[in-house]
């Protein structure tokens, strides 16, 4: 299979370290094998190493070394945070933040509800198998 | 009043009757009616004068004096999380893991907690917040009369469980099941009753249950 | 910004002169840029590199100034070569290297780990001789030359799912980890 993300400018990459865990940036420039000048419309332009970014699908159409309006102007108009957030792995994040988020009441909510959820299921199965 | 030529340490120049001229004193009698004011000597004061007199013998033993301390015992301070209605997790104690509605602070800074009583069995009693997790879950509180629950009230009720054995009762069969009085259970129905009434069957169900960690679970990252 | 603070080197400029005297009142001053890891290591830079130039050393001299001097640029990527001379075991070598960063301290900072791992030279046996910002053009080395392309393209292999924060790491993994490459 061939790959299909690659570093390049433009790419959008999650962070995956540190205290931006979590942001969406985007790679203005490749200083070497191992860091790339990134950026983000609420950011400052700064060096990040890969190790600390994951790759996404997606990309905008910027120049190398693109100024912060230039780059405010694609990530808007491409919708990055938009499409991040509608896509798989984005709704897999909001999921675990959400259940992160939750008080101790809502907790006992999910559970009764888990646990109604499961009731209807076994009664289900328990007459499927009865009747087959 | 002029002043007196001292000759020598303790010898003035002048004798008495040529001091009583010059210091005036005359004057002063002639005031009030031949007689020098007096003012009336507090007795505490000569009773503090008596005690100040040196003993004719040391004490043998050295007397230990108490140390004076002069702390102030500040009140306990309430965690801005806890307002009346949050439900709180009781962690320590028999009734760990219970969720409980509290009521109030009382004077000695222990928190005031129900549970109520018909959901999950925890009286109107008394906890430290230490020994609490302060919940976001808030529960709308009717008007109560929580003037009867005080410390002595409480406190009565502990001092007669904790009466100690003497080797007689400890070998003497158990007593019959100490019946509470009637006083106590009635104060519990009515906060009961008035609290059931204000919840919801959500957070009823919510504070009949116990709180748990499950696997995988991490309090400290957790919210409550 | 806050790798501005992060580097253990940083640039200073300092200027120093020999004490006037009745023959010279008006002693020449002289201007040195030095990377050091405070102001008072500077200083001592300084008067090791001018003793060694000029007749003037710290007894009959005085500082009359020291700056650190910051990147103009911070947010940009250039190329910096720095020229060095460095004691071996052996002798004395000089030395031109490339790097590229965003700041000339940073390049300083990657030039004494690589001066410390491949040849094993530690900071007191290097002297920095000159820095320059260098031009694409002018770019010697392959390493550096690679990069100098606006429609560069490459993917990132052997990628290791790493925890969120260090203290998150574990010292047993319950599964190999993925390195699938994507």
């Amino acid at each position: 299979m061939p790959f299909k993300r690659y570093v390049e400018i433009g790419r959008v990459a999650l962070v995956n370290f540190g205290e931006d865990y979590g942001k969406l940036v985007v790679i203005t420039d490749v200083v070497d094998q191992n860091r790339a000048l990134v950026d983000a419309p609420t950011e400052t332009r700064r060096i990040m190493p890969f190790k600390r970014m994951t790759l996404t699908d997606l990309t905008v159409e910027i120049p190398r070394l693109a100024s912060k309006k230039v780059l405010t102007a694609a990530f808007t108009s491409a919708d990055v945070a938009g499409k991040f957030a509608a896509s798989a792995w984005g709704k897999k994040l909001a999921a675990r933040q959400s259940k992160a988020n939750q008080n101790d009441f809502e907790r006992y909510q999910a559970a009764v509800a888990k646990a109604k959820r499961n009731r209807a299921v076994r009664k289900a199965y328990n007459q499927l198998a009865k009747s087959a | 009043m002029g002043k007196a030529t001292i000759i020598a340490a303790g010898l003035s120049a002048h004798g008495r009757s040529k001091t009583y001229k010059r210091r005036g004193l005359w004057a002063i009698k002639k005031k009030h009616g031949g007689k020098f004011p007096t003012t009336a000597k507090k007795a505490a004061v000569a009773d503090a004068a008596a005690s100040k007199k040196t003993p004719r013998f040391y004490p043998a033993d050295d007397v230990a004096k108490p140390l004076a301390h002069n702390a102030v015992r500040k009140p306990t301070k309430l965690r801005s999380s806890i307002t009346p209605g949050t439900v709180l997790i009781l962690l320590a104690g028999r009734f760990k893991g219970k969720r409980v509605v509290f009521l109030g602070q009382l004077p000695s800074g222990l928190l005031l907690v129900t549970g109520p009583f018909k959901l999950n069995g925890v009286p109107v009693r008394r906890v430290n917040q230490a020994y609490v997790i302060a919940t976001t879950t808030k529960v709308e509180l009717p008007k109560l009369s929580l003037d009867k629950f005080t410390d002595s009230y409480f406190k009565a009720a502990e001092d007669k469980q904790k009466k100690k054995k003497g080797e007689e009762e400890f070998f003497k069969t158990e007593e019959a099941k100490k019946e509470l009085s009637a006083e106590y259970i009635a104060n519990q129905k009515e906060v009961d009753a008035a609290l059931l009434k204000a919840l919801s069957p959500e957070l009823k169900g919510y504070l009949s249950t116990r709180f748990s960690l499950k696997d995988g679970d991490r309090p400290h990252l957790m919210k409550f | 910004m806050p790798q501005e603070g992060i580097f253990k080197f940083h640039q200073y400029q300092v200027v120093g002169r020999h004490l006037p005297t009745e023959q010279d009142p008006t002693p020449t001053v002289y201007r040195m840029k030095v990377w050091a890891q405070d102001a008072v290591r500077a200083k001592s830079k300084f008067w090791y590199f001018l003793r060694r130039l000029r007749r003037v050393k710290k007894a009959n001299g005085q500082i009359i100034a020291v700056n650190e001097i910051f990147e103009r640029k911070p947010t940009t990527v250039k190329n910096f070569g720095i020229w060095v001379r460095y004691q071996s075991r052996t002798g004395y070598h000089n030395m031109y290297k490339e790097y590229r960063d965003t700041t000339l301290n940073g390049a300083v900072d990657q030039m004494y780990s690589e001066m410390a791992s491949r040849h094993r030279v530690r900071f007191p046996c290097i002297q920095i001789i000159k820095t320059a910002t260098v031009p694409a053009s002018a770019c010697k080395r392959a390493n550096t030359l690679q990069f100098h392309d606006s429609k560069i393209r490459f993917p990132l292999t052997h990628r290791l799912a790493r925890p969120s924060a260090p203290e998150y790491r574990t010292l047993y993994k319950a599964t190999r980890p993925s390195v699938a490459m994507i």
